[in-house]
Order: C-alpha cells, then sequence, then structure tokens
C-alpha cells in the first residue's frame, strides 16, 4: 500500500495542472477505499491480484511520463478507457455493501468512456479485470485534452488553404457580395486596375463632348464645306464619276483585294469605336459614297479629308482602285451599303 | 487561341506605344483614351467566329461582353508589363515583357505558347526583310500598307 501511495505522488508531480491535481486527489481517495477493502478480505489470491496491479500502475507511469500529444498515445488512451467499463462492471458484479461509494464515479467514468470511445471509433479488448479498473480511473485526464488537439488541428488545416493560394480583396462600398478571394499573384494588378479605371471614369466626364466626331481636325473641315437644301454636303456626283474612271484599270487585281476590302467596310460599318488607321476609315467610307446618294455628315467628310493628307501618291492611287473594282463588280454589296448607311444615321 | 491572342496582345503593344508617345491638348488626350478602351467589335467577333464551326451566329450582346473582358485582360497584362519596364527605367514595351507579365500573373500556359509564336514571329520577319531589299519602290509602298 505504501509503494502505490508513492507512485501516485510521482503522478502528481508529472501533471502540474491544478485541474488535473484535484482529479488526481479524488483518485487517490477512491484507491485508499479499494485497498481497503482488500485489506478486509484478508485472503491470499486479494494479496497477488494487488501485485498486479502495482504492475500495472508502474507501467502507467512510463505512459505518462513523455506527456506526448500524439495519434499512438491517444489509442492507448482508448484502450484505458474501455478498462474502466469492465472495470465498473467487475464491481456491478461483487455486489458488496461496503464498495456502493465505489459505484457512482464508476458510473460517471464508463459515460466519459463511451463519450470518447464513440468520438475516436477505436476498438480494442484486454485481460485481467482489476487491472483495467485501476488503469481506467488515472487516464481519463489525458483522454480529455486530445479532442481539444484534434478540434486545434481541424482549425488549422481549415485555414491552411486560404493562406498558400488565395488573398482577399478589399471590399468595395458598390458591390453588397462577401469578400473575395482572388490568386496571389494577381493581386496588386487587380488594385492597379481598379485604380486605373476610376481614373478613366474621371476622365470619361471630361470627353463626353467629343463624341460626335472622332478628330477635331475633320470636323472642322466638314464645318466649313458648302452644304445644300437640307443639309447635304454639295459636291456629291464628281466623287462617284472619279471612281468610276478607275475601274478598269484594277479590274484584274479585284478579286484578291475583294475580302480585305469587304472586310474593312464592315468593320468601319459596325464597331462603334474608331479605329486610328486613316487609310482603312478611307477605304471603308468610300464604297457607300459611290454606292448610293444616302450618305452620313461622318462618312463624306472623311473621304473628303483623305485627299487633304498628303500621302504617298501610289497610295493614293491604290485605295481609289479597290473602291473602283469593288463597285464596278459586286452591285448587290451597295444594297446592303446602304442599309448599313441608314442605321449609321438612325 | 493561343495565337489569337498573342496577335491581340501585340496589336495592344504596338497602339500602348502610340498612346503613350502623345502628347497634346486634355480633349486629344480624352479622345485616344476613349478609343483604346475597348477594341473594334468587329474583330472581336471574327476572332470569335474563327474557333466555331461556319454555320454558326453570335449574338451583339456575347460580342459586346467578349470585347470587354479581352480589353480588360490586355489592360491587365500590359499594366502589369509597363510597371516592369518604369522599374527597370525604361519606355517600351516588348514582346518579352508581355511574356513575362504573363508567367508572373500565374498565366503559365498562355505564356509558353506566346514565347513560341513570338519567336516565329521575329524569323518571319526577318525575311521579309530581306524580301522588301530585293523588291522596287512599288512593292516597298504597298509593304508600308
Amino acid at each position: 500500500m505504501l509503494l502505490l501511495l508513492l507512485q501516485f505522488l510521482q503522478l502528481s508531480f508529472i501533471l502540474p495542472m491544478a485541474m488535473q491535481t484535484v482529479y488526481l486527489k479524488k483518485h487517490e481517495g477512491n484507491a485508499h477505499n479499494f485497498v481497503g477493502t482488500l485489506s478486509s478480505a484478508a485472503s491470499a489470491p486479494w494479496w497477488s491480484a494487488f501485485g498486479s496491479q502495482s504492475v500495472h500502475q508502474g507501467e502507467s507511469c512510463g505512459q505518462m511520463k513523455p506527456f506526448a500529444l500524439e495519434l499512438p498515445n491517444c489509442i492507448d488512451q482508448l484502450a484505458a478507457t474501455k478498462l474502466s467499463a469492465r472495470g465498473a462492471e467487475q464491481v456491478l458484479g461483487e455486489g458488496h455493501t461496503t464498495q456502493f461509494t465505489i459505484f457512482p464515479d464508476g458510473c460517471k467514468m464508463s459515460d466519459d468512456a463511451q463519450k470518447l470511445q464513440t468520438t475516436i471509433s477505436l476498438q480494442s479488448s484486454l485481460t485481467d479485470p482489476h487491472s483495467r479498473f485501476e488503469i481506467g480511473f488515472s487516464q481519463p485526464m489525458l483522454c480529455a485534452k486530445y479532442p481539444y488537439t484534434d478540434q486545434f488541428y481541424g482549425l488549422f488545416s481549415a485555414y491552411a488553404p486560404q493562406i498558400s493560394g488565395r488573398i482577399m480583396l478589399p471590399l468595395n462600398m458598390s458591390s453588397d457580395d462577401g469578400p473575395i478571394y482572388v490568386n496571389a499573384k494577381q493581386y496588386h494588378g487587380i488594385i492597379r486596375r481598379r485604380q486605373s479605371r476610376a481614373k478613366a471614369v474621371l476622365d470619361h466626364k471630361l470627353t463626353k463632348r467629343c463624341k460626335p466626331y472622332m478628330h477635331e481636325s475633320r470636323h472642322l473641315h466638314a464645318m466649313r464645306r458648302p452644304r445644300g437644301s437640307g443639309g447635304r454636303f454639295l459636291n456629291t456626283r464628281s466623287s462617284i464619276n472619279g471612281n468610276g474612271k478607275l475601274g478598269n484599270e484594277v479590274h484584274k487585281t479585284v478579286g484578291e483585294q475583294l475580302q480585305s476590302s469587304d472586310s474593312q467596310s464592315s468593320e468601319f460599318l459596325q464597331s462603334e469605336v474608331g479605329t486610328l488607321n486613316s487609310s482603312k476609315e478611307t477605304n471603308g467610307s468610300s464604297p457607300n459614297i459611290s454606292g448610293s446618294e444616302v450618305t452620313s455628315m461622318y462618312s463624306r467628310g472623311g473621304l473628303d479629308s483623305f485627299s487633304l493628307n498628303h500621302l504617298g501618291s501610289a497610295v493614293h492611287s491604290f485605295a481609289n482602285m479597290i473602291d473602283g473594282g469593288r463597285g464596278m463588280i459586286i452591285p448587290p454589296k451597295w444594297v446592303a451599303a446602304a442599309g448599313n448607311c441608314y442605321n449609321l444615321k438612325v | 487561341m493561343g495565337d489569337n491572342i498573342g496577335k491581340v496582345l501585340d496589336r495592344e503593344g504596338f497602339k500602348y506605344n502610340f498612346t503613350a508617345s502623345a502628347s497634346g491638348t486634355s480633349a486629344q488626350d480624352g479622345v485616344i483614351k476613349e478609343q483604346d478602351r475597348l477594341l473594334p467589335i468587329a474583330n472581336v467577333g471574327r476572332i470569335m467566329k474563327q474557333i466555331l464551326p461556319p454555320n454558326a451566329k453570335i449574338s451583339k450582346e456575347a460580342k459586346e461582353t467578349m470585347q470587354e473582358s479581352v480589353s480588360e485582360f490586355i489592360s491587365f497584362v500590359t499594366g502589369e508589363a509597363s510597371d516592369k519596364c518604369h522599374k527597370e527605367k525604361r519606355k517600351t514595351v516588348n514582346g518579352d515583357d508581355i511574356c513575362w507579365a504573363l508567367a508572373t500573373l500565374g498565366f503559365d500556359d498562355y505564356s509558353e505558347p506566346l514565347k513560341r509564336y513570338l519567336y516565329k514571329y521575329r524569323e518571319m520577319e526577318g525575311e521579309r526583310a530581306n524580301q522588301n531589299k530585293g523588291s522596287n519602290g512599288y512593292e516597298n509602298n504597298i509593304a508600308n500598307i
């Protein structure tokens, strides 16, 4: 009995925490009652049982010394909790009146063991019910710590992917959605683009008055041109005649240039934003003028200002040849072009 | 699609140089910025049509959505390349800077095909230069167009 008390004192030194110390004291009291029962019996088999218990206590000391929070220890603790349940059954089997005080504590231990068992869902079995009873009383303290450890690992693992892969963007006033996570590599780029767009919005207010035309110089030239009744420009017939004269010269090369001319025309008509290449604009606008009299102010102005750009004579003649050829060979395109012009006016 | 993106990116790089070198009144700057904000919608539609079967039709809304997405992507990548050139005290953004920007932003799958495209494009440019030396003035003018 003295050896047993010394071992319990060692346990109390190993576990300095207050809660565990209090629990150890309670456990020590229970053990004392159990030893008293053995003394009252005073039989040889009981003494041999006590010896086996002493050996098992030594094992429990060895297990508790490292005090490492690892999964294998958790499995061992679970085995001990299972021993606790069987120890309680042993006490019930005896049925002595003097041992009735141990019964409620045993029930509590069994409940705790069952909860831990269902949580971890591990199975094990051992012999020697008395030794199980002893280990059960001492081990649940360590088991109580493991659920918190598992929760801690869970929280950490849940948090890890965000750290490695994504960064949370700052919330915008306009967006009511939750936080948006983006690729960390693109975070700075996105912030820079947001600033650029905000700046562009401010600049856009200043440029609203520039919407009606693309180029200032062309606008001024169009304003200076003479207009007839109804507001349309004069000198329309001379433009058509000019294109017609050059038709025969480029007859052989029309097939090769036809597709590019058509694509440029459609590009000019469909796109709301004009291109910076003036020759493309000229190619786009010329067929419309030669096709029909229904033309917009902008496209006609573009054609006439082209002659004032002082480009090379070869370039000029080349553009005219394309226009003339297209007008000569594909009459159905004129109707489509006229329709597009009408849309432009609207 | 990698090659198409490469073509569009090269074009955007060229326009970026034009914008950077331009200097004038506030109205002129505003006009240039407005024109540069979006690509021409006809070109976007044509590129979208290249990958579809011949009888496919594309709605105007689809073209406009793709126009905005593609323009934003180009500005995003070009902004990253421009930051690099600014730090290195350089004024011209070239194709290598675009490839570097794509890799930096995590678009490694696009960066490798674009490097191959850039390499072949430069080879072709070299061959064209040799051809121009041997041709007459008329063909040179056509090339300039």
